[in-house]
């Protein structure tokens, strides 16, 4: 059960798009494999591994009727009937106007990297690093957490010509130490095992939670906050899925409607999306098969860019970023490799330059509160501590924020030099940076 | 090979592999999800996902493993790795798994369903949301009309070391509008009959036909471009009326979660977070008024989360979580409830690929009496909220807060004006303990929630909530804009 390869994942869109009959064709197919130990109350009691492959096939017939179909097999008899099915459902669509057809043949970036000792990582591999995390931890402290390898394969070709395989590995530790009264939170996302420090994190999250017990009430109200990087990067993904793709933008549900080209937030700030960077995870090219690009969507405060999908480039006769989603999409174009630029000033130094205020390890359950205001809420948790003439003095108990994002970035007044990438389980993951923000709006508390 | 030949393969290798324990599922999900926008298809995704998992017990740790790819001689190795993944698990040490005794079953079962939604012609299907996006955009000053169909299909064939042998079809359909109005740097929405592609129930194309589609979309555009002209909901303590689609996210998030034992007992602490609740406060904990009941029940009619069985082969069951305010029980698993209290059957997974977890199946507030037109009626001063927009709550399921997508001022037992943006906050039992009324039978629907997130890896489950409109007394409201 290890990894197909290109040239056979290949095959398999080959024989998909080869029924022949259809105007266009195309086929996706997508491998993940791998494995995950969970602990809680410091002993393993989840671990789990799973491989999946799906391909998806678009057919299109009369010139503009669209049709697709999804298979979770390998099977060529299964691919074919699946090939069939989509060409069935599309004879059954109305004609799209609007069809831009498929992109061609291109050249794609390096991007994302595969280590083969992290797609081949065992059980063993994994529960061995938990046990030594738990074995350091101190008296009186339990932990919970995850310890997860994985591979992703990917093909994609279409009847245009398009021929196109990559490979990536992707590994993540998360730890939550549970000190009585107090808990704390670190996480490590990477492409390769070896590049997480799982012993430092298991010493983070501890002294955290030792740090926030006996937490302190703190009424609501508007305070300086320095964001450590994984709950800036909360921030960076909302803002990512609240408007940069163009689908979004033309239809007026995109937060940058009138916004473009236009400052909306602090000159320390740059966003950029880049698969290519060595540090991300994914392949060269979009689930259309078109090169990812870099583009920088916040540029030094300024509302720099969309993102593109095939449709909507074709639509405002523009170069296709790589952003596409699999098409037909609903939601046209996202960007799906963000990251905040590092700033210059060391992530300690934010808190010493704190006279009052918060430092937030992580955000918790965070959801839309008002799309063009960009108004977010959520919960703090797992170390939030209450920081006077730079030092940290204690925690408090847990707060909801509810906050303008483009407003807590217009008062970003320094910006980490370290990175970190947080991924929410299932929502995908951005590389952001400590943030420390003059105003931050915490709208209720909790009981802990 | 067929699902019967595979299971048996996987269940011999993991017992020849030392497994104690041993249950193997083989799932097939079929999906079908349409989506109109304004005057073309916008997205149809057809899936079709088959595989084998295999959860295995060595020497008290859990092991499972799973795959898609069904090659000849694949079940031997799934269960084999389960048993590798299993054995592994010792390294950390602690309490060996003990399971609760369950009578294995042999037996087959099937959503009751009427018009078989898959059957429905894809025209068929097209042409009724383009009727009904239609019938949005006749009121001026919409922007955009959307409209959903989606249909899921679930057979699942479990066997178990224990002899459990059983055969299940679960069919679900949903449907639903959405009306977007936008302007001046606002951007406002109003949905039928649930927001977030609509409503969700077990059966077949009937819930389509009951959704009333086309007949509801004028109304429901005016309304969305009424509320870009709506004053913002001023902050404010006051009494609110929650509509039963709004009430049932308060219950899944504020009653559901928080007595669901793995988290109870810090299992799920690392992710979704833990409970408020302990242990020891069945038949103790105050959780809300004596207007509040609260049932766990996967056997109602309709409901996202009706079964015969669980992922564990337990019989569905109705059981009490809340009764006249007091905690009453849990949703429970044959590992959590191995002291003797028994599975309540709540253990699901999201497919062939996932462990299953406790998850909600069906839980319900019990009705009380009465209509909303009675209950607004009732009222001298306060809010209708209607339909959710944004939930958030903490991890211990204290802290709260809500965004609905409209919002009805109530004066004199009548209503007013309209508000946009409205949201309400508050934490668990005070808000519990402030329920004065819940409406009656005849306004009690089962509302489909088929997000629910949960689990690593992450896991979305399918459930249900009965709920009927319910009022509850000195909310705050007005946070955030």
């Amino acid at each position: 059960m290890t990894a197909m390869g290109s040239e056979r994942l290949l095959e398999i869109a080959e024989e998909a798009i080869g029924a022949g009959g259809a105007d266009d064709a195309e086929a996706l197919v997508y491998r993940q494999a791998g494995g995950l130990t969970r602990f809680a109350s410091s002993r393993i009691h989840q671990s789990a591994w799973r491989e999946d492959l799906w391909v998806r096939v678009r057919v299109v017939v009369d010139g503009n009727r669209v049709g697709t179909a999804t298979v979770h097999s390998a099977d060529p008899e299964m691919v074919r009937a699946t090939a069939r099915r989509a060409a069935e459902v599309a004879r059954a669509m109305p004609p799209d106007p609007g069809y831009p057809g498929m992109p061609g043949p291109a050249t794609y970036p390096a991007a994302g990297r595969h280590d083969q000792a992290t797609a081949a990582a065992d059980p063993a591999t994994r529960a061995g690093l938990v046990a030594g995390v738990i074995g350091r931890l101190p008296a009186g402290v339990a932990a919970a957490g995850a310890c997860e390898t994985r591979e992703l394969e990917i093909a994609l070709a279409n009847t245009r010509g398009v021929r196109a395989a990559g490979a990536t590995t992707a590994a993540s530790f998360s730890i939550l130490a549970d000190a009585g009264s107090g808990t704390g939170w670190a996480e490590g996302t990477e492409p390769a095992l070896a590049d997480l420090d799982v012993a430092a994190l298991g010493e983070r999250a501890a002294r955290k939670a030792v740090d926030s017990r006996d937490p302190r009430e703190l009424p609501p109200g508007s305070y300086p906050v320095v964001l450590e990087p994984n709950a800036a990067s909360v921030l960076v993904q909302w803002l990512g899925w609240l408007g940069f793709g163009a689908k979004a933008y033309d239809e007026g549900r995109s937060f940058l409607v009138g916004r473009l080209g236009r400052r909306v937030c602090s000159p320390l700030v740059t966003i950029v999306d880049d698969a290519t960077a060595a540090d991300t995870i994914g392949v060269g090219f979009d689930f259309e098969g078109v090169p990812k690009r870099r583009v920088t969507l916040i540029d030094r405060g300024v509302a720099a860019s969309l993102v593109y999908d095939f449709r909507a480039a074709t639509g405002h006769g523009v170069e296709p970023t790589g952003h596409g989603l699999p098409a037909p999409s609903a939601e046209g174009a996202l960007p799906m490799h963000l990251a905040m630029l590092p700033g210059q000033t060391p992530q300690a130094d934010l808190v010493a330059g704190l006279e009052r205020g918060l430092l937030v390890t992580r955000f918790h359950y965070t959801n839309l509160v008002n799309l063009m205001g960009t108004t977010i809420t959520g919960m703090t948790r797992d170390g939030t501590f209450w920081v006077e003439d730079g030092r940290v003095v204690g925690a408090v108990r847990n707060l909801r924020f509810t906050q303008s994002i483009l407003d807590a970035l217009a008062s970003v007044r320094a910006v980490g030099a370290e990175t970190e990438m947080a991924a929410e389980d299932g929502y995908g993951a951005a590389r952001a940076p400590a943030l420390a923000i003059d105003r931050f709006a915490f709208s209720s508390a909790t009981t802990f | 090979m067929e699902p019967e030949e595979l299971t048996e393969l996987a269940l011999a290798a993991a017992v020849e592999a030392g497994a104690g324990y041993t249950d193997v599922r083989w799932v097939r999900q079929e999906t079908e999800g349409l989506t109109v926008t304004d005057d073309r298809v916008d997205d149809l995704e057809a899936e079709d996902s088959s595989g084998l998992g295999v959860r295995v017990l060595v020497d008290g740790r859990w092991g499972f493993a799973a795959s898609a790819v069904l090659d000849p001689g694949r079940a031997g190795e799934l269960a084999r790795r389960a048993v590798e993944v299993a054995r592994a698990s010792a390294a950390a040490g602690g309490e060996p798994v003990r399971l609760a005794p369950a009578e294995p079953a042999v037996a087959g079962w099937a959503t009751p369903v009427g018009r078989d939604p898959f059957a429905v012609p894809l025209a068929e299907r097209v042409e009724l949301l383009l009727a009904a996006c239609d019938a949005q955009r006749s009121v001026a000053g919409l922007a955009h009309a959307k409209a959903t169909v989606d249909l899921w299909r679930r057979r699942t064939v479990l066997w178990s070391s224990e002899g459990a042998r059983l055969d299940q079809t679960v069919t679900q359909t949903g449907a639903g509008i959405e009306a977007v109005a936008v302007g001046d740097g606002d951007l406002q929405q109003r949905s039928w009959p649930n927001s977030f592609r609509g409503q969700y129930q077990a059966g077949g194309w009937e819930v389509v036909e009951a959704a009333e589609l086309v007949a509801n979309a004028p109304r429901v555009a005016a309304e969305a471009v009424q509320l870009l002209a709506a004053p913002q909901l001023p902050e404010r303590v006051t009494t609110v009326i929650l509509d039963g689609q709004q009430l049932s996210l308060q219950v899944h998030e504020s009653v559901g979660h928080p007595l669901e034992l793995d988290r109870i007992l810090g299992m799920e602490a690392a992710y979704a977070g833990t409970s408020f609740v302990t242990p020891g406060d069945r038949g103790r904990l105050r959780y809300g008024s004596p207007a509040m009941s609260v049932t766990a029940d996967a056997t109602t009619p309709g409901g996202l989360g009706t079964f015969g069985f669980d992922d564990e082969g337990v019989p569905a069951q109705r059981s009490p979580l809340v009764v006249d305010g007091v905690v009453a029980g849990f949703l429970t698993s044959r590992e959590t409830s191995a002291d003797g209290t028994g599975s309540s059957g709540a253990m699901r997974a999201d497919g062939w690929g996932s462990m299953p977890l406790i998850r909600m199946t069906n839980v319900h507030l019990e009705p009380g009496q009465g209509t909303l037109d009675e209950l607004v009626a009732d009222t001298r001063d306060g809010l209708l909220l209607s339909l959710n927009r944004s939930w958030s709550i903490d991890d211990r399921r204290v802290n709260f807060q809500f965004g609905v997508e409209a919002a009805w001022e109530i004066k004199g037992g009548r209503l007013g004006r309209l508000y946009r943006n409205a949201s309400y906050d508050g934490r668990t039992t005070e808000f519990w303990g402030s329920l004065d009324a819940v409406c009656g039978p005849e306004a009690w629907v089962v509302w489909g929630v088929p997000n629910c997130g949960k689990g690593q890896p992450f896991q979305n489950a399918r459930v249900g909530h009965g709920a009927a409109p319910a009022r509850f007394r000195n909310v705050h409201v007005g946070v955030g804009r």
